[in-house]
């Protein structure tokens, strides 16, 4: 400890912090512009000076350690008129129409406090004006020159955009484009906006709709990730949203998606009112008429068909509450096991294999561990696109010396960051691991006293995998074994090391078996269970996690247990049978649905007819089914094609309850305004209808804290986390009691399933999509940083403005063979379909591959994608579809 | 991402990038003295652009960068350690600088343990010659004593100060001197490369040196194994483009990094955290120069010359106003008015109205305190500085209202930008006296205004930069107090 005398006062301190940290813990507020506790202390706008009894002039506070007995005065006299003098030295520069508009800000505050604001002399400089961007207005006239848009956007970001130019008192501070914001390397991420202390960078809303007069704290909408968001709202409508400073994910950052595109909560085309089709017309209803019809309906399909023959689908986009609901209507009010939600079509594969070779299908580690990692492996997952705040973190993990190795087929943003870059063939991923297995036996890098406690079948796999030659690999996956003997030697001697997959590695027929040839290559060289390390799967909506891990899954309930592990406590304390047949999963219902058996469906924030793949035999699904029930924000595809029914949903800144991410983390969700228009939360909805079929009294609800409370009964790892608790911070599960901190790292002293997992023998089964000379390209899907799956949210922003619309990627050396230019329509068609979109010729794909987004209903690119699916759990094969393309 | 790629951004620091000075006429602080001597000269050089400040030809100002003329050098110690040779005449080439004992101090001290080496620096009570007379052994120990297995010596030859042209003469005339002190210098810390960072205004002295580097390697001073030892030593030239704050030694590695050349905060040291992150010797060129006499005659020889607390010799460089401009090798200790007038001679154009030692980033001497002698402490105790040791001397000539805008015109120019005080207030002040120069005077209220300025510059900056611009001000305030107050009313 340290005893230190700040304006006459002893006090003790930690030791390492600087005078500022000091200061501010006992809440003395010294004036600063450029500090900003995200950023390494700079040190040049020099207004945070104090004086050290001792030192000649006055020291900086944001950079001066606190020392043992020093003697701090921070508003002597002389200090304060230094400070004065210096705020006039900018105010003579700086327009005086600013600070009274913008009271709020730091510097003008500053400038009220000390008694300057008649100083602002300066004028506004049409040139340094840019009204460019969608969503950033640039007015460098108001700029201070604390250089924290520079900084944050250096040491944050990593995209180093905001550039410093000239010297002294002509210095500018420009995007690196030169000219525009919009037209430079930005990505809209709006940490520079947030850090700037005078509004020379501002959120175009702010200018437009006026100052946030109330903030609420609440969980992203949007990818897997879980930041933690401040929500700014004026007469109603959202106006700003904000990072959370103490979030421990996103620590005071967010991306373009959850900093700027929430208009979609107030779109002119979002439905709020119910309603029902007839004759082809939708008409709007009362919810008393829905409810009614709908519970009708599903009465009158339940007594002629049975329970099996209605499915019913959860949302990732919705709270746990409102999943839990979903499965327990299905299983309760229906009497169904036909429960499933878009885990399906994502990490199913991920949460089926690391359940089964580990014990619990989660992420082992925690995004925390990023700055532990000595290496970290980046495999099927575009981190700074899909996940920009993760991606941000491993870039400046990579930026302050860790080793990256980046397993994709395209060249992604994090590939030029990385040490190396395996870029296998589309589907082919378990050669690839397997050889990089065999590297790390053939060569002894294995961990040996962890393969001795921990890990079973070593023998087996080691005559297995020593077939497996990095030379027999590259064959297959095109990639040099000189790489692959690299990567296996990075990733097992430069230690601990952390795996993060996305779906490159499971949208594919071997998808499981991909995740679990990643998980053999953890066990083997002992990056398990340990911080920095671990496998941990990049979830890409805000509660995917959360919709399975409650039970939106046919085969599992709350908590991913197995029906008939779970039955006996669920039954107590649901006072209600668990159904006994085997659920369908969404895959198989679509099959159902084909065959005649399954009659109706009742989708809840699921867009399926746009999202599944092979639109085509979705829609022959979907064309038979009886009863569609949509409930949702938008008009979406699946409801304007097939719904019979339309219950409007409430977007999650109007409702109450929790997100779990990536990590394991629950987190809350916070009603920032009100349901828009007669909208409701899910929960709510499912209420009703249960007790409109007769089934209310397992259906007492009256806020989202009930729900969670049962949940808690039935969900032991989660039994610890109370709302009381997860108003202040999120919790890692497991945590089973209330006393339980939560856990950050899994499987640190054995796994749940025992003392040692065993490592998986994987034989390589290709795909039977590949190449031929009538489709002589393969396809890979994905997202793009300004876009979001189905597009139903991101679509009704100004992201639009800086992404419009789906294309298809291809390299330079295709696209001048095939004749093509950027921008050209052309045909893309498969044995599956074909749809028309837009070319963009792009160095990140490799010749003979494409890639497209598939956010664009109007595009609507999964008619092409094929039928096939995961081997384990179904999973659709979005990364692999042979396809040609033509001019269109 | 590579941030050291060519970028236009950090390019637009510089106001001499692919400028070519060998056309342009100086405007440095010697030649605004100066320049009554030759009106036009100075009118082409206000009026041309971009601005240059100081080609090192202060010996002949107002100076233009094709004036060759050599100036005088004559050494008035009783050993000489830098000029030498010089004083004999050029000693360029590899061979003649060998016949003078060249090279040899190098050799010995490859025989001997590095920490001697370094305990001879210790002893010798050397203290750098760039400005802030730090003490050269304590900065070896802090980088002989860091464990890294990469290490740098640089060569801090961004001789800035106006005034000065002693680095300028040492490279142009001895480059072997700065290669030996630098191979010495790494042999004794441990460092392997060795960089010479060299400023855009001494296009010659580049040419000299790069060439001296190659004589260097072909005779095995330099490359891998030098002289058959197993220490591997080479050197690099990294050329300025025109900036006065690189020759701060943080803003110096930030460039030779091409990073944006802005000061960088301490703590880390250079010693422990410098070039590339490593640790790192920084020392300025005469510094090393001394290094070679010092590892040859050994650190308690050295410490017999100069004064108490300012051990060995310094070289002066006197401005063109006197009657005998040139280089003089003097040891510390003899009084200010011995180098004005037994060295120097006077002035020649008329009376001496103040004294300009080590640039404008320190206080004016004012004809009174001339019998102050010369050394760190003596002249700081007088709000002066040793600094790079340029002399200029001025006359009646010069009014204070010109000199405070010349000076701060010239601040500001340089200002990197990085703190407040000095990226506005120095343009204030500058603006402050533009007035005064328009109109014969400013309001009187701008005088308060202007001293709340220079205390925030003198107690806020960042670097030395901002405080020693304050501190000029300061002085001529405190002795030109009179005329100062004429400009305000």
């Amino acid at each position: 400890m340290l005893r230190v005398t700040i304006n006459g006062g002893t006090r003790e301190f930690d030791e390492g912090i600087s005078i500022l940290d000091a200061l501010r813990q006992i809440s003395v507020e010294v004036p600063t512009l450029c500090y900003d506790k995200r950023l390494t202390p700079y040190g040049g706008c020099r207004l945070c000076i104090v004086h050290v009894a001792g030192v000649v002039r006055p020291v900086t506070a944001c950079n001066t350690e606190l020392a043992d007995g020093m003697v701090i005065e921070t508003h002597t006299a002389e200090i304060e008129e230094l400070r004065r003098t210096l705020l006039r030295l900018l105010a003579r520069q700086y327009p005086a129409a600013a600070v009274s508009r913008f009271p709020e800000k730091e510097f003008h505050r500053y400038l009220r406090n000390y008694a300057i604001e008649g100083d602002c002399l300066g004028a506004q400089d049409a040139e340094l004006l840019d009204e460019a961007h969608p969503y950033i207005h640039v007015d460098m006239s108001r700029c201070v020159y604390c250089y924290r848009c520079v900084r944050i956007c250096d040491e944050v970001q990593g995209q180093f955009v905001w550039q410093v130019w000239n010297r002294g008192d002509q210095t500018r501070i420009k995007p690196d484009s030169g000219t525009t914001l919009r037209e430079s390397s930005c990505v809209s991420c709006g940490a520079c906006v947030d850090a700037c202390p005078s509004g020379a960078l501002e959120d175009k809303s702010i200018l437009a709709r006026g100052l946030p007069t109330a903030w609420t704290k609440t969980t992203c909408p949007y990818c897997g990730t879980g930041c933690e968001m401040e929500v700014g709202v004026r007469e109603g409508r959202i106006v700003s949203v904000k990072p959370a400073m103490d979030a421990p994910v996103n620590r005071g950052h967010l991306c373009v998606k959850g900093r700027y595109a929430f208009d979609f909560v107030q779109a002119a085309d979002r439905i709020t009112e119910p309603m029902i089709r007839e004759a082809g017309h939708w008409r709007p209803v009362s919810w008393e008429e829905a409810i009614a019809f709908t519970a009708g309906e599903l009465k009158r399909i339940l007594d002629r068909s049975g329970p099996d023959s209605i499915g019913v689908l959860g949302s990732a986009r919705a709270t746990n509450e409102e999943n839990y609901l979903t499965q327990k209507f299905a299983r309760v009010a229906i009497g169904t096991n036909n429960v499933d939600c878009c885990a399906r079509v994502c990490h199913a594969p991920t949460a089926a294999a690391m359940k089964l070779m580990l014990g619990t299908g989660a992420a082992t580690n925690s995004f925390h561990d990023i700055e532990r990692a000595r290496t970290i492996l980046v495999c099927g997952s575009n981190t700074t696109e899909n996940h920009p705040i993760v991606g941000a973190r491993i870039k400046q993990a990579k930026l302050a010396g860790a080793n990256l190795i980046v397993i994709d087929p395209r060249r992604i943003e994090l590939s030029h960051y990385a040490d190396v870059h395996l870029q296998p063939h589309p589907g082919t991923n378990i050669p690839l691991f397997n050889a990089i297995a065999q590297v790390i036996v053939e060569e002894g890098l294995l961990d040996q006293g962890f393969a001795v406690g921990r890990v079973a079948e070593l023998d087996e796999f080691r005559q297995f995998v020593e077939q497996w030659t990095p030379e027999r690999a590259e064959a297959l996956c095109g990639v040099r074994a000189d790489l692959i003997r690299e990567a296996a030697r990075l990733y097992a001697t430069a230690k601990p090391g952390m795996c993060f997959h996305g779906l490159g590695m499971t949208e594919h027929t071997q998808g499981t078996e991909s995740v679990m040839s990643l998980v053999n290559l953890a066990l083997l060289t002992g990056n398990i269970g340990k911080p920095g390390s671990g496998i941990n799967p990049l979830r890409g909506q805000n509660n995917v996690q959360g919709s399975a891990h409650m039970g939106c899954e046919p085969s599992n309930l709350t908590g991913f247990v197995a029906i008939e592990d779970g039955r006996s406590l669920f039954e107590s304390v649901w006072h209600a049978p668990v159904p006994g047949s085997k659920g369908l999963n969404l895959m198989s219902m679509m099959d159902a649905a084909e065959g005649g058996r399954l009659k109706a469906l009742f989708a809840i924030g699921y867009d399926i007819f746009l999202t599944n793949a092979n639109a085509n035999a979705t829609r022959r699904a979907l064309t038979s089914v009886e009863l569609m029930v949509v409930q949702d924000m938008f008009m979406n595809e699946t409801a304007r094609e097939f719904g019979t029914v339309f219950f409007p949903a409430a977007s999650s800144f109007e409702k109450r309850g929790t997100f779990m991410n990536a990590e394991r983390r629950v987190q809350m969700v916070r009603r920032a305004i009100d349901p828009v228009g007669q909208s409701k939360p899910d929960w709510e909805i499912i209420c009703m209808l249960a007790r409109a079929m007769g089934k209310g009294e397992f259906f007492d609800y009256t806020s989202p804290d009930d729900i969670w409370n049962e949940i808690r009964k039935v969900w032991k790892a989660g039994s610890g986390i109370s709302y009381s608790r997860l108003e202040d911070a999120g919790l890692q599960w497991p945590c089973p009691s209330e006393d339980h901190p939560g856990t950050q790292v899994l499987h640190s002293e054995a796994f749940p399933i025992g003392k040692k997992a065993a490592l998986r023998r994987i034989d390589y089964k290709p795909t039977t999509e590949a190449i031929s000379e009538e489709f002589p390209f393969l396809l890979t899907t994905g997202r793009t940083l300004y876009q979001f799956n189905a597009g139903t949210m991101t679509m009704r922003t100004e992201n639009v403005a800086l992404r419009s619309t789906d294309t298809l990627d291809m390299s330079p050396q295709d696209a001048e063979h095939l004749g093509l230019s950027g921008g050209e329509m052309v045909r893309v068609r498969s044995h599956w379909g074909e749809r028309v979109l837009p070319i963009r010729i792009s160095t990140a794909v490799t010749t003979g591959e494409l890639f497209a987004t598939f956010h664009d209903q109007s595009v609507f690119l999964n008619y092409v994608t094929s039928a096939h699916g995961d081997g384990y759990v179904g999973s659709p094969e979005y990364k692999v579809t042979a396809v040609c393309v033509e001019q269109a | 991402m590579n941030r050291e790629e060519h970028r236009s951004d950090i390019e637009s620091f510089y106001h001499l990038s692919g400028e070519d000075v060998g056309r342009k006429a100086c405007q440095g602080m010697a030649c605004f003295v100066a320049r009554h001597l030759k009106p036009e000269r100075w009118n082409e050089a206000t009026s041309q652009c971009p601005k240059v400040y100081c080609l090192g030809k202060c010996y002949i100002a107002p100076s233009a960068g094709f004036d060759d003329e050599r100036p005088r050098v004559e050494v008035h110690s009783r050993s000489p350690i830098v000029l030498e040779r010089i004083a004999k005449g050029v000693a360029r080439s590899l061979d003649s600088y060998r016949r003078g004992g060249g090279y040899e101090a190098l050799e010995s001290a490859l025989a001997r343990p590095p920490e001697e080496i370094v305990r001879e620096l210790e002893l010798s009570g050397l203290r750098g010659r760039g400005g802030a007379g730090f003490s050269t052994g304590k900065k070896w120990r802090s980088v002989f004593t860091e464990r890294s297995a990469e290490k740098y010596v640089v060569g801090n030859a961004d001789e800035g100060d106006p005034g000065a042209y002693i680095d300028r003469f040492i490279i142009e005339d001895d480059p072997h001197a700065l290669i030996e002190g630098m191979a010495i210098a790494a042999y004794a810390v441990g460092a392997r490369k060795g960089y010479v960072y060299l400023r855009a205004e001494y296009p010659d002295a580049r040419a000299v040196l790069e060439e001296a580097i190659i004589e260097a390697r072909r005779e095995g001073f330099l490359g891998e194994r030098v002289r058959r030892t197993d220490f591997d030593f080479d050197v690099e030239v990294v050329v300025g483009q025109g900036s006065y704050v690189c020759g701060e030694e943080t803003a110096l590695l930030n460039s030779i990094e091409a990073r944006r050349p802005e000061v960088r905060a301490r703590p880390p040291y250079p010693t422990s955290e410098g070039l590339f992150g490593k640790p790192t010797l920084v020392n300025n060129v005469e510094t090393l120069a001394s290094v070679v006499w010092i590892a040859r005659k050994g650190g308690v020889a050295y410490s017999a010359l100069g004064s108490a607390t300012s051990k060995g010799t310094k070289v002066v460089s006197l401005n063109s106003l006197f009657h005998r401009p040139g280089l003089y090798e003097i040891e510390f200790g003899v009084t200010v008015r011995h180098i004005v007038e037994e060295l120097g001679g006077g002035l020649k154009s008329g009376r001496i109205k103040g004294l300009i030692i080590g640039g404008p980033l320190a206080g004016v001497i004012p004809p009174e305190l001339f019998d102050t002698p010369f050394g760190f402490d003596e002249l700081h105790a007088i709000g002066a500085s040793v600094g790079h040791g340029g002399v200029v001397a001025f006359d009646e000539y010069t009014p204070i209202a010109e000199l405070m805008h010349h000076v701060f015109e010239f601040g500001a120019w340089e200002s990197c930008g990085e703190c407040t005080p000095c990226r506005l207030g120095s343009r204030y002040i500058e603006q402050t006296f533009r007035k005064v120069l328009e109109n014969g005077r400013t309001a009187l209220k701008d005088r308060s205004e202007l001293d709340e300025v220079v205390k925030a510059l003198a107690m806020t900056s960042l670097c030395g930069h901002g405080s020693g611009l304050a501190e000029f001000a300061r002085s001529v305030s405190r002795y030109y107090g009179k005329e100062l107050q004429s400009c305000f009313a």
